[in-house]
């Protein structure tokens, strides 16, 4: 029971004001309550701090590991080297493949993939579905940035180090050993293994922490964060770059913010087989039984017996697509226009793109082996035509997508 | 009305035995022992026991009769009920459980591949009295029989709110309970709508079951007026998936958030008056607004406002109702704007209505028969905000369906039900459907 039991009159008055005025001192209050958490007036943002945050220490050391040609086996390369700041960290020759070794002269087997945006890639899995997702490399076979610098530390075409112990080596004597030592410990040099693994995670710290790798200062990131307009012809373009029954570019690489707000990267971190002409200028491919095949080798070991896998390559962001041809994981093509191009008009018009074989017909995908053909992608849109089909684009609508692209490069100034 | 009438008169006679057990025992003193031996004392007791449990029987007896008449028939005006019937502060216990459930089966005409049967909604209700002033209302649902990661059902908790008793009239409650609008949402239970599945108004443009988390205040005047009032979490606009279907066949049901780790930075106020003072009439209108963009970064400006008004008319045998709903996004412009080329932009009005019509056309014992027929229009897209560069995208057709069939109660709180949909401007094919309803 309420309090003290009331008299006839201070029901009756009780009733009266419960009739007629609660209903708006109730409603007025609650007006006044949500007006408190109404809604968001605050323009928010999607672009992250400019550059210029203090990295750790041990990022810091990463950032001079990261310029340090003196870790490679002739002493004039680094990561920099074939990863350019320029041009999205990704290659800074415009060959399909940067050259390494000894002399600078060996050809690589990839093209140098942008290192922006990584840090946010997950371990390589199979999801609910079976999905292959994630992982580091264009196959996917490291799973951390800090096992992905293994590669190129110890690879005779790349930095050409024999071994863990030439590079720890190197890092003792570098300028930056004594540095080295106060973080990890004045006895690391001494186990060869630990300190290798130091270095590499002072590299993915660096990679992690320094906004260089992820500004979000894209036109089209201020255009989400409501600081600048795209332009009617990138407007068409992202629209087409969207639409399920045109692009259909969303479909792997999405455009749309991601879960909290947090700006999309334009990868879904999967693979797919995109059948992607053969490169003869890579000089691996000068051997005809040579076929890089992606998840399934020859590079990674762990998936070789996954048939269904060989020629599929991971689903790289776009961010910065305008700075990083040429394109595709064995750069064969070198503008945006024809990667558009290729994409709708792979089996329209298959003879843009492959050498006529001996039939006189032309020979798609060849750049797997027979018995792979069957794992290239021709079920989802725009790869679902057929020769005599129209193109999934036309002209005009390959413009406004490359357009649209252009709008993903960092840098921006609203 | 004789019926209730009983009820009051028995109801009466409960309390005056509670008052003369509660004399009794307050006069049962030492000082008054002497008055009357032990043996006498006891003898009235139980002869006062005995009258009690006689009229308690004879209550539950008017009321499973009361069920029953309306068992196969949503409850007759004035129905402004409250949202879950839990047991009266008359129960022997103070706690109660109750459900609901519902089974039905569903044959499109055009493709018999796609029919199904479905546990739609199997539904346990547990209540709680802690005083005859406060209560807890929860209900939880398990929808389609089977909730695993790889099966469709879910598992949600429908209510679970107190409720305490301010005054005679005024009631408040706070927790995750059902918004007070249409006619359908606090009055979901199968055995309370004609139809084998619910409305489409009330289900595309009304999400029910729409439930919030928040405060609310509810009242009932003397001249059949129930007032609701309140605040609670909103809608989280955030949740909108450009690339998926579900925007365009509820676009508020698409982004509701359930009490599910719900974003609560905007707050949504609602407000509800019912006007149930002419016997068998029930005229009523709400309105539900608060911002949607919960400090989500690309969705600032998003406001959602629905309104709706309704009304039902139940006299004789007939039972009559009609209801429109309105939606409405704001700044839908610039966030979709960046959703270009997407399936499913966000639109920036939607609405709907409906006329349903039903008779009694058999009603003997715990057996009752109710055709009924309704008709109903609304879209989902109504209309967008203009987008640059030609990109604004078509509205919908409005869609509109027919539904005919019957209700058929043959038990107190169940009910079979058969009825054939008929869709113009639809996508979905016409389609037959069979199902039965219960409640307890």
């Amino acid at each position: 029971m309420l309090g003290s039991i009331p008299s006839a009159a201070s029901r009756f008055l009780r009733a009266r004001i419960s009739v007629f005025f609660l209903p708006i001192i109730g409603l007025l209050a609650l007006l006044g309550l949500a007006g408190c958490g109404g809604s968001d007036s605050s323009a928010g943002s999607s672009t992250p701090a400019a550059n210029g945050g203090q990295l750790s220490a041990m990022a810091q050391i990463g950032e001079k590991i990261f310029h340090d040609p003196s870790l490679s086996g002739n002493g004039q390369m680094s990561c920099a080297t074939c990863h350019d700041a320029q041009r999205a960290f990704a290659q800074a020759n415009p060959e399909a493949v940067a050259f390494g070794g000894p002399a600078l002269d060996q050809a690589g087997l990839r093209n140098t993939p942008s290192l922006k945006y990584l840090s946010e890639t997950p371990a390589f899995f199979f999801d609910g579905e079976g999905t292959p997702t994630g992982g580091f490399n264009r196959d996917g076979r490291a799973n951390s940035l800090a096992e992905q610098a293994i590669r190129p530390f110890l690879t005779a075409f790349e930095m050409d180090n024999a071994s863990a112990e030439e590079v720890v080596n190197k890092l003792r004597n570098a300028s930056y050993a004594a540095e080295f030592r106060k973080l990890f410990g004045e006895q690391v040099f001494n186990d060869t293994d630990q300190a290798f693994l130091d270095a590499r995670l002072a590299l993915q710290a660096y990679q992690r922490e320094d906004t260089d790798f992820y500004p979000f200062t894209s036109k089209y990131d201020y255009f989400l964060s409501g600081k600048a307009q795209l332009s009617d012809q990138e407007l068409r373009g992202l629209a087409l770059f969207n639409n399920p029954q045109k692009g259909n570019c969303a479909g792997c690489h999405p455009s749309g913010r991601r879960e909290g707000g947090k700006p999309p990267l334009f990868t879904d971190f999967t693979y797919d087989n995109l059948g992607v002409p053969r490169n003869t200028t890579i000089d691996a491919n000068n051997d005809p039984d040579y076929f890089d095949l992606g998840l399934c080798g020859p590079p990674r070991l762990d998936l070789a017996d996954r048939s269904d896998l060989c020629g599929a390559f991971k689903v790289p962001t776009l961010r910065n697509i305008a700075l990083t041809a040429p394109y595709f994981h064995n750069g064969k093509f070198e503008t945006l226009q024809e990667v558009v191009r290729f994409y709708v008009r792979r089996d329209t018009n298959p003879e843009e793109w492959y050498p006529i074989g001996t039939n006189g017909l032309p020979d798609k995908f060849n750049d797997l082996p027979d018995q792979y053909k069957g794992n290239v992608n021709v079920t989802e849109v725009p790869y679902n035509r057929h020769e005599g089909d129209a193109p999934a684009l036309s002209a005009n609508e390959i413009d406004d997508v490359v357009a649209f692209l252009n709008t993903l490069t960092d840098g921006y100034q609203p | 009305m004789s019926c209730v009438s009983s009820e009051r008169s028995a109801l009466s006679r409960l309390r005056t035995s509670f008052a003369v057990l509660a004399v009794l025992s307050a006069t049962a003193t030492p000082s008054l022992a002497a008055a009357a031996t032990q043996a006498e004392l006891e003898a009235k007791v139980q002869s006062l026991a005995e009258q009690l449990a006689a009229l308690q029987a004879e209550l539950a007896q008017m009321k499973a009769q009361q069920s029953a008449n309306s068992s196969s028939a949503p409850a007759s005006a004035p129905a402004v009920t409250s949202a879950t019937a839990v047991p009266s502060s008359g129960s022997a216990s103070p706690l109660s459980f109750f459900g609901y459930g519902e089974l039905n089966y569903s044959q499109p005409r055009d493709n018999t591949a796609d029919t199904t049967a479905d546990l739609a909604r199997f539904v346990l209700g547990v209540g709680y009295r802690f005083d005859d002033r406060t209560r807890l209302v929860s209900e939880v649902e398990l929808e389609h029989a089977v909730s695993s990661s790889e099966d469709p059902g879910e598992v949600e908790v429908e209510q679970a709110y107190i409720e305490h008793q301010l005054t005679n009239s005024i009631f408040a409650k706070a927790g995750l309970f059902l918004i007070p609008t249409g006619l359908l949402n606090e009055n979901h239970e199968p055995t309370r709508y004609y139809g084998v599945f619910r409305n489409f108004v009330e289900t595309a443009i009304i999400p029910t079951t729409w439930r919030e988390g928040g405060l609310a205040i509810q009242g009932n005047s003397e001249i059949g007026l129930r007032w609701d009032a309140g605040v609670s979490t909103g809608f989280d606009l955030s949740k909108w998936d450009a690339t998926a279907t579900e925007g365009l066949e509820s676009p508020l049901g698409s982004i509701h958030q359930e009490l599910a780790l719900a974003h609560g930075k905007d707050l949504s106020v609602f407000g509800a008056l019912n006007y149930t003072g002419v016997p068998g009439l029930r005229v009523g209108a709400s309105v539900f607004t608060g911002g949607a963009s919960q400090g989500q970064q690309g969705f600032d400006g998003a406001h959602i406002t629905l309104w709706e008004a309704h009304t039902r008319w139940t006299p004789g045998a007939f039972d009559l109702s009609g209801l429109y709903a309105h939606g409405h996004i704001s700044n839908t412009q610039v966030i979709n704007t960046a959703l270009v080329g997407n399936p499913t932009l966000i639109p920036e009005n939607f609405f709907g209505w409906y006329l349903q019509g039903a008779y009694r056309l058999f009603d003997h014992g715990r057996y009752n028969f109710s055709p009924f027929v309704r008709y109903e229009r609304f879209n989902t897209a109504a209309d967008y905000a203009a987008l640059p560069a030609g990109l604004t995208p078509d509205t919908l057709a409005d869609q509109k369906v027919w539904t005919t069939g019957f209700n058929l109660g043959f038990a107190p709180g169940v009910v079979l039900k058969a009825d054939y949909q008929w869709f113009r401007d639809s996508a979905l094919s016409d389609r037959f459907d069979l199902g039965i309803g219960y409640q307890f």
